[in-house]
């Protein structure tokens, strides 16, 4: 529902932008800025389709209970490492995040290790690296994710002295 | 252009969708009932978004064909300072989806002099999830959840400067990676 509403007010937004320019009589950029938007839409979908596609199937292959229960085997800083891999590997919308946090809490996982596999679950995807690289270039690719990948490990430190 | 280039450009664009569709082929044949629910989920899930797609492809053809360098560069690029950065994490933490809906968009603002770190701060932004905030609350604990956000919007924040940093100085020293 979020997500129907932010789009609903995004793309309200973006169609007052284009009305716009047909108000200021610019036909050429109105036709520029469609044309190049169809081939946007068109390229994104597909690429974005195949990455739902993966992460459909990964979520009913490997079921939430059995990744809670994989997870609760480790404990102190293993558990941190063990957290923000499954949490790279596993993805989809953070709010399915969320209730498997709750599980790992209630079966007594650490802070530390629920932290770190929220972390990584909204913010590194290795299903989504290829499209970063093609987009955004090799070298922000790998430089972004590296370090996001030692700040998981500090925050999630952080996260257990805190809490 | 040739036939045979076209297809060899299409192949080459779409290797790794192609290779994602192969591998939905052999888990449908592998176990049907678990694969179908994944595909609908994937269908399911692209129908929840195809708003902010939408939305995202027309943001992008217009900032490309309409907007002027020197507009972008104003808000979010040099000499914006902590206001672009701020500008930067406000955005995405309001926004819904995944950040990667959104790779297109931020490649034109980066074409278009918007800053590294900038770009960087809202990508990582992004975990906050702002309208998601409440639901979090109910399931993890406001202490939890308030530690949780005030620590990536730090990060978006600190870890754009350094990738900023780092890209730059690569940059100098012509590092291929």
């Amino acid at each position: 529902m979020q997500n129907l509403i932010t789009g609903l007010i995004l793309l309200a937004f973006v169609v007052i932008l284009y009305l716009f320019l047909l108000t200021k009589k610019d036909y050429k950029k109105f036709q520029k800025g469609v044309k190049k938007s169809l081939k946007i839409l068109i390229q994104n979908s597909i690429r974005l389709f195949a990455i739902f596609l993966i992460i459909g199937l990964l979520q009913n292959f490997l079921s939430k209970e059995a990744v809670g229960k994989f997870l609760l085997n480790f404990k102190g800083f293993i558990g941190i490492i063990a957290g923000e891999f499954v949490g790279s590997i596993m993805m989809g919308p953070a709010a399915s995040g969320y209730p498997i946090a709750k599980y790992l809490f209630d079966n007594g996982a650490t802070v530390s290790l629920v932290s770190a596999f929220l972390l990584s679950w909204v913010m590194i995807g290795f299903i989504s690296m290829p499209l970063e690289y093609k987009d955004l270039g090799k070298k922000f690719m790998l430089v972004r994710n590296i370090l996001t990948l030692i700040g998981i490990i500090i925050m999630s430190l952080i996260m257990e002295a805190l809490i | 252009m040739k036939k045979e280039n076209i297809i060899k450009s299409i192949l080459k664009e779409y290797a790794l969708e192609i290779i994602i569709c192969l591998i939905a082929i052999i888990l449908i044949i592998f176990n049907p009932n678990k694969a179908y629910f994944g595909i609908k989920q994937a269908i399911e899930n692209f129908k929840n978004l195809i708003l902010v797609i939408i939305a995202v492809a027309l943001l992008t053809g217009f900032i490309s064909e309409v907007v002027s360098k020197e507009t972008i560069k104003k808000f979010i690029g040099k000499g914006s300072g902590f206001k672009g950065v701020l500008i930067g994490a406000i955005f995405g933490s309001l926004m819904v989806g995944p950040a990667y809906v959104f790779f297109p968009f931020f490649k034109e603002m980066i074409n278009k002099g918007a800053k590294i770190n900038v770009i960087v701060t809202s990508i990582t932004s992004w975990a906050i999830k702002a309208p998601w905030i409440p639901f979090a609350v109910v399931l993890l604990g406001l202490k939890f959840v308030i530690f949780y956000n005030l620590l990536i919007l730090l990060f978006a924040i600190i870890s754009g400067y350094i990738v900023e940093y780092i890209l730059v100085s690569l940059e100098k020293q012509k590092v291929k990676l």
